[in-house]
Formats: structure tokens, sequence, C-alpha cells
């Protein structure tokens, strides 16, 4: 038995066979080995068909990104076969479903055939992928058994039955093992999305919004499949404008509201975050990535939302535009995010992407460490409040109802106490408040962690959102000493943390054709990139390739 | 909050527009309702954009005044989050019947706990009197100078097609009649619908034919199919409740005891929810 530590497991099949909850299956059994995952779903934009594929990468350190050579390869059908051949790592294990493939390299499992005596022959495959990684990794069949039982609750008996089958014929015709040591600690496995979801509802989330849109959709299904637990009213209106509008008036007694959608459904939405910007409405966006532009690659990954995400809205108003580096951090950001929109009454973009939102890892989380979400109170007098008051930092104290003073919002441009205007003077007035607004903005952030740095020498990787985790993953695969500045926020752009870098030679690692945000670290801070390395064919940068990238970007 | 519920505006709206009677009527009704012990710190209220919205400038009430269409999604937003308040939100029928027709439809098709007053007056009247939704065919403004091509909408047949609980037609030249139209709108529990008859003497004076076609219903129809037959009559116009029947409100269907804003979890309870649930208990 070869001892292994960093080991990856691929399983692929058509959509309908049960790839992702295999996929999802091993991160768990991992975890539960106190070891650390991280899983990539590969799927299409279709319910049935077509190829599907989970990677689950583990170590008994972190993991920031899953690897492409699969250590452990399980093919339910002849076209998963064909796609991860050259998929397999030196000295990996390939195994097929032997009534689909006929081939000499690897080994074939009747997976299908044994199948056919179950009443659902098709979902029932993905189970066999547990199975055959249990007796790779040397697993005894009680072990393996009482994981089918966490796992796949639904039918327990046949899948036991079936789990049970697979196991003995894969024991049979394996002979190679790969002996994992235990990890030192458990640490809870989750999505980008659920780490965004329990973020904001650490800080004090009462309602979501979301119409659904690969790949921001799963926030909503979480919080509708937890609504009697979590208690966080679940909303799927009409369309993305009624998302967003809903939103915008939930605020005004008081909610914290959260919605969100990918690129398309943003675009919806754009109207009401002016409307937003003009009301002083806090909303929380999430806006996940997919490639575009318009409905463009819906399951896939990619940061060509940038400068959408930086410009939305019509008009000038302050915009907090925030990026998470990884599913740890969407957690405490998303908190951040909810609080600083509620602070500044303003709306704010938590701008991620699919290779974020829907990857799953291992999280470490300080569940009380975020703030509370709350606005500055109120302590007008009777007969004298004014929504839209000004005062020395921009910021009018928030009033809700049932009161006895009238609070009017406005998407009018509007005199203190909300009446619609046109008067020059109040024009003025409210244009400076507002910047103002932004001014106290830039100086409370500047007082916060703005920019992530990672490692101490050598030269410097600006990178940002979901290719963090890539860079990170490469950097230590390789042993490259490099210097990661990842900017949390992006708008206010964080300039007083970077100038010191202006003249440094530097590397740029992003997701964009034309190079987003190398463009804005030229227009920021004069930041003068020597290699921009770029990927955009829908897929996350894999570390090994990445590292030899960056190896050569460095030489 | 003023006695009177109005504000220091200058109201803008032509002398004669059909805008006034709605106002008063809203201003009446609202102190009906305190009468009959609903608080107006207790009512928030929104509007569009156009002529109709002007309104929210001119009540000194609490509320946002939202973009074009939008008012009916916003006054959802601010029910569900505190179900315990009452929501107005004022359209017209470019605003509701057009832009934000949508929003209508699927607030009746869910029962948002809302009441949604439409000042109908068949033209964009703010934008100098283009086309509306509900503008007959042959119509002439700045758009269509030699006519409208299109036929109009029957907004009240496609919210009683809706699922709409309170489907009513009103109209400022009747006063008292709207004003108790529109306290029975907001106190019916479910999606209220009043669409008003509004004259625009400006680029729509429809006064004369109003006097002659509007009469009041007595009694609500039995049923939708014979409120559409109500609400196709064309030479004669019935006003009052077309349809009214309770059935349950979405908010109430989501959490049929919760406030979303009163009930707030606090943090620690939170964090031990978080844990409950990462924990897999």
């Amino acid at each position: 038995m070869g001892k292994k530590d960093k080991f990856t497991y691929i399983i692929g099949g058509k959509a309908g066979e049960g790839v992702k909850k295999a996929g999802t299956a091993a991160s768990n059994l991992f975890t539960k080995m106190g070891r650390k995952t991280f899983q990539m779903d590969d799927y299409q934009s279709l319910i049935r068909g077509g190829h599907n594929f989970s990677v689950v990468t583990t170590s008994k350190e972190k993991v920031y990104s899953h690897y492409k050579k699969g250590d452990l390869v399980v093919n339910i059908d002849d076209r998963s076969y064909k796609k991860h051949k050259e998929h397999l790592a030196d000295e990996g294990v390939m195994v097929y479903d032997s009534g689909e493939t006929e081939d000499e390299e690897g080994i074939g499992i009747p997976i299908g055939e044994i199948a056919k005596d179950y009443t659902k022959p098709d979902l029932i495959k993905g189970v066999a992928g547990l199975s055959i990684l249990s007796v790779v990794i040397g697993l005894n069949k009680d072990e393996l058994l009482d994981q089918v039982k966490n796992e796949y609750s639904k039918g327990v008996e046949e899948n036991l039955s079936f789990a049970e089958k697979i196991y003995e014929k894969a024991e049979e015709k394996i002979d190679k093992r790969f002996e994992l040591d235990e990890g030192e600690e458990q640490m809870p496995v989750m999505s980008g999305n659920e780490s965004i979801s329990l973020g904001a509802y650490s800080a004090g989330l009462d309602i979501y919004i979301g119409y659904p849109m690969t790949p921001a959709s799963s926030i909503l299904h979480f919080f509708a499949s937890h609504k009697d637990e979590l208690q966080v009213m679940p909303i799927h209106p009409e369309n993305e404008i009624a998302v967003a509008n809903m939103a915008i008036g939930g605020t005004v007694p008081g909610a914290r509201v959260m919605v969100g959608s990918s690129g398309g459904g943003m675009a919806l939405m754009e109207e009401a975050i002016s409307l937003a910007g003009m009301s002083e409405s806090a909303v929380l966006f999430v806006l996940s990535s997919r490639p575009g532009p318009s409905t463009g690659v819906p399951t896939y990954t990619e940061q060509g939302d940038l400068n959408f995400a930086l410009n939305q809205g019509h008009g000038e108003f302050p915009l907090i535009v925030g990026s998470p580096g990884s599913v740890e951090e969407a957690f405490y950001l998303s908190g951040e995010m909810l609080e600083l929109s509620w602070k500044y009454q303003t709306p704010a973009i938590l701008l991620t992407e699919k290779h974020l939102s829907e990857s799953r890892m291992n999280v470490s989380l300080e569940l009380s460490e975020n703030g509370w979400a709350e606005a500055k109170k109120s302590s007008s007098k009777e007969g004298e409040y004014g929504r839209y008051e000004k005062t020395d930092d921009g910021i009018s104290p928030l009033k809700f109802p049932p009161s006895e003073e009238v609070i009017k919002w406005n998407s009018y441009e509007s005199d203190e106490r909300g009446i619609t205007t046109e008067d020059p003077k109040e024009i003025k007035k409210m244009h400076d408040k507002r910047r103002e607004k932004n001014e106290t903005l830039i100086f409370d952030l500047q007082e916060k962690e703005t920019v992530n740095k990672f490692g101490d020498k050598g030269p410097i990787i600006f990178t940002y959102g979901s290719t963090t985790m890539s860079v990170r993953e490469a950097l230590k695969l390789a042993d490259i000493d490099a210097r990661i500045i990842q900017p949390r926020y992006l708008r206010p752009f964080p300039v007083w943390e970077l100038e010191d870098h202006m003249d440094e030679e530097a590397i740029v690692v992003e997701q964009s054709s034309t190079g987003q945000f190398a463009t804005l670290l030229r227009e920021k801070c004069s930041i003068k990139p020597k290699t921009v390395l770029r990927k955009y064919d829908g897929r996350a940068f894999e570390p090994s390739r990445l590292a030899d990238d960056l190896k050569e970007a460095i030489s | 909050m003023s006695e009177d519920l109005g504000t220091e505006a200058e109201n803008t709206w032509c002398p004669g527009c059909g805008n006034f009677g709605i106002l008063n009527s809203v201003k009446k009704a609202v102190k009906k309702l305190e009468d009959r012990g609903l608080g107006k710190e207790k009512l928030l209220i929104s509007a569009g954009i156009g002529c109709h919205a002007k309104i929210y400038d001119y009540l000194d009430l609490s509320g946002l005044y939202s973009i074009h269409g939008r008012e009916i999604a916003t006054i959802q937003g601010m029910k569900f989050a505190n179900p315990e308040l009452e929501v107005i939100g004022f359209g017209g029928d470019g605003d509701a019947y057009g832009e934000g027709l949508s929003h209508l439809i699927y607030a009746a098709k869910r029962n948002s706990d809302i009441t949604m007053i439409i000042h109908n007056n068949g033209n964009y009247a703010l934008t100098t009197g283009q086309k509306s939704p509900t503008s007959e065919e042959g119509f002439k403004g700045p758009s269509t100078p030699k006519g409208s091509p299109d036929e109009p909408i029957n907004p009240l047949t496609i919210m009683l097609s809706s699922g709409g609980s309170f489907v009513s037609r009103g109209y400022p030249g009747n006063m008292s009649h709207l004003t108790d139209l529109i306290v029975e709108a907001v106190e019916h529990k479910g999606f209220s619908l009043v669409d008003v008859l509004q004259p625009c003497v400006t680029f729509n004076d429809t006064y004369e034919k109003y006097n002659e076609a509007v009469y009041e219903l007595e009694e609500p129809a039995e049923n939708r199919e014979d409120a559409r037959k109500l609400a196709l009559k064309e030479e004669e116009l019935p006003i009052g409740v077309l349809y009214k029947k309770e059935r349950p409100v979405f908010h109430e269907k989501v959490y049929p005891e919760r406030n979303p804003v009163k009930d707030r979890i606090d943090k620690e309870e939170r964090v031990k929810r978080m844990k409950d649930l990462i924990e897999g208990k």
C-alpha cells in the first residue's frame, strides 16, 4: 500500500447518474477522516445526458484547488472514460463500466449491469463511486456501508445492497491501494454560496430574495430549505426587477435583505441599484459570475463582470463592491458587507464567480466573529425628523415605521425631509451629502482589512476573487516564493494599500479575456504589470499548469 | 405628521385634474381608517413615476417614492418585512398596466396583502400625452400623431384572471364613493386593486363621457365570470367592487405567525442555529 498525501478523485457520468452527489459523498468522507478537501463540480446546462464530472482533491493540509489529474478516476459512462483518459495521474487507477467501455487500460466493473436490478438504475450508479473509492483507500465494508447510510438517505436498503455488490467486485479486481492518513481536525465542508449565506445570516439577515440563475440559485435554495431553522424569509418572485425592488421596499421597515443573481439578472436589477443609491437603501447584492456576455456559458466560471459590478447604476452614488478570495472569506466578507451597507445606507455588491460559489472546501469559521448590521439611529425631537438630514459624515439617521414622524424616502432628488425638489441649492446639497458619505466610507475602510497579502518574499502577484485560491495552491505546489496581493474590496478601491507597489515588477492573474483587473490596477494605482496571466475558457486555473506559467513569468 | 395630511409641496397638477379628486378621497379614507382603528403611523405609501405619483409629495405619510411600475414590488417588500403595516401603492396606467404589469399580475396571483390605486387616465400625461396601455385605438399623441394603431387592454379582466381577490373601479367624480371604496380596499385582507377612471383635462378629457356612463354597483358579482361581464361593459361603466373573495395571503403562507423585523432572532441564537446546521443536527 502506497502512502499518499495529496490524492485526487474524479468521477464522471451523465446528468441524472448521481455524479455531483458522488463528489459530495467523497468530500464528506475525506472530511470525516479529518482531512481537507476541495471539490469542483463540472456540469452542463441540462438535466439529463451530457457529461458531468466532479473532482475532489484531498490532503492533510488545506487544499485551495482541485487538480486535473486523478489518482482514482471512475467513469460511469463511456464518454467520461474517453474524456478522462488523459486525466489519469502516473500510477493512478482508472475504472470504467465494463458494460459501456471496452479497453485494456483500466479496470472494468459491471456497474450498469448490477444497477439494472434496482428501482432507479441510472441514479444509483453514482453510489458505485463511494464503493470503489473505499476499496482504493483501504476502507472495510462496514466503514463503507456506514458512510452510504449517511450520504444516501433515500432508498437506503437498495443503496446499501448496491454499494456492497460494487465493493465486492472492486475488491476482487483492483489491486492497487492508496493509504491516506487521517487528518488532525475535522472541519466542516461547505460551498461558497453556503458560506456567503451564513455570513449574511450571522450579521442579521432577515429576508433573501432571488430569481433562479446559475450559479447564484443555490443561495435561494439554501434559504428555502432552511426556512424553519434559520427563519430567513425566502422569496422567489416574478423576475429580477421585482427581486431588487422588493428588497428596497423591505429596507423601509428595517429588514436586512440580500438578493442574488448572475450577470443577466444583475443587468435587470441595475435600475433598482440606482434607486437604492438615491433612496439610500441598504441592500446586499450577490453577483455570481459565469462566462458572458449574455447567456454565455451558464454553468462555468469567469471574471468577466468586474467592470460591470464596479459601474453598476446610472448616476453618482456610493457603491461598495467586494470579492472574497476563499470559501472561508466569503463568510466574513458577506457579513461585513451587509454591515457596511447598513452603516452607509447604500447598495453593496458581493462579486464572486461560479468557481467559488459552487466549489466546496473545508472551512474553520468563527461564527460569532461578524458584526451586526445596524443603521445610525435618530435622536431628533418630535416633528424635526428628516429622512435625508444633512450631517457632517453624510450619513442620515434612520427611523423605522410605525413612527409618529413622517419618514419619506425618495427616488427623486429631494430636500432633507424627502420631498421632491428641483432647486439647484438642494440638488447640490444632496450630491455633496452622498459624496461626503462616500468619503466617510473610504476613511472607515482604511481602518479595515481591505487587502489580503500572502507570502513575504519574492515577486508580487496581483489577483482577486476565486482566482486567489488557484494562485495560492499553485505557489504551494511548486514551492514558489512570491507575494500575493488580493484586494477584498474593489470599490472603493484600496489605493492606500497598493501605492507602495507601484514601481515593482508584478504579475497579474485573472479570468478575463481582456484583463479587466490589470486595467483597474493601472488606472487606480499606476501599476504596470509585466505579465498578465489570463484564462477564459470557462474553467478555473489548474494549479500544476498555473505553477509552470508563474515560474516562467517570474524567471 | 400634519393633521390634514397635506405637505408643504406645491401642487402642480393642471386645474380640474382628476387627481385632485383622488387625493381628497385618499385623505378622507385615511381619516376614516383612523377612526376605524388603523393609525396612520402604520400606513406606508409608494408611487410610480408620472402625474399620479406626485400624490406622494402631497401626502404627509411615510413611504418610498419608487420608480416607474416598480411601486408594486416596493410595497410588497414593505409588507413582507413588517406585516403589521398597511401599504398602499399609487400607480398610473402606463406605470402599473405597462412597465410594471408583470408585478401587478404576480401580486394578484400570490395574493400579497397590498392595495394598489391606479390613476387610469388613458395617456402618459407627464411626458406630454403619449398613448398608454388603456388608450383607445386611434388615440392621438406625440408618438402616434395619426392615431394609435393598437387596442387598449382591459386591466380589470386581467386582474380577475390573475387571481385578484378584490377587484374594483372608482371615479373621482364621485368622491364619497371613491373614499369608501379605498377604505374597503385597504381593509380587505389580500390583494386589492382600485382602478380609478381619471379624466386628464389636458390630454384626455373624459369627464363628460364618464359622467354619463358611470353607475354605482350595489354589490360585488357572485363569481369571477360575472365580474368579468361587468368589467367588459363599454357603454355603461360600473363603479364599486366588481369581485371580492378572501383567500390566504402570501406572507402568512410563508410564515403563518412571523414578523421578520419584529421577531428577529438575536446574534447569539443565530450562532447556535448555524452551529446546529453545520453539525447536521
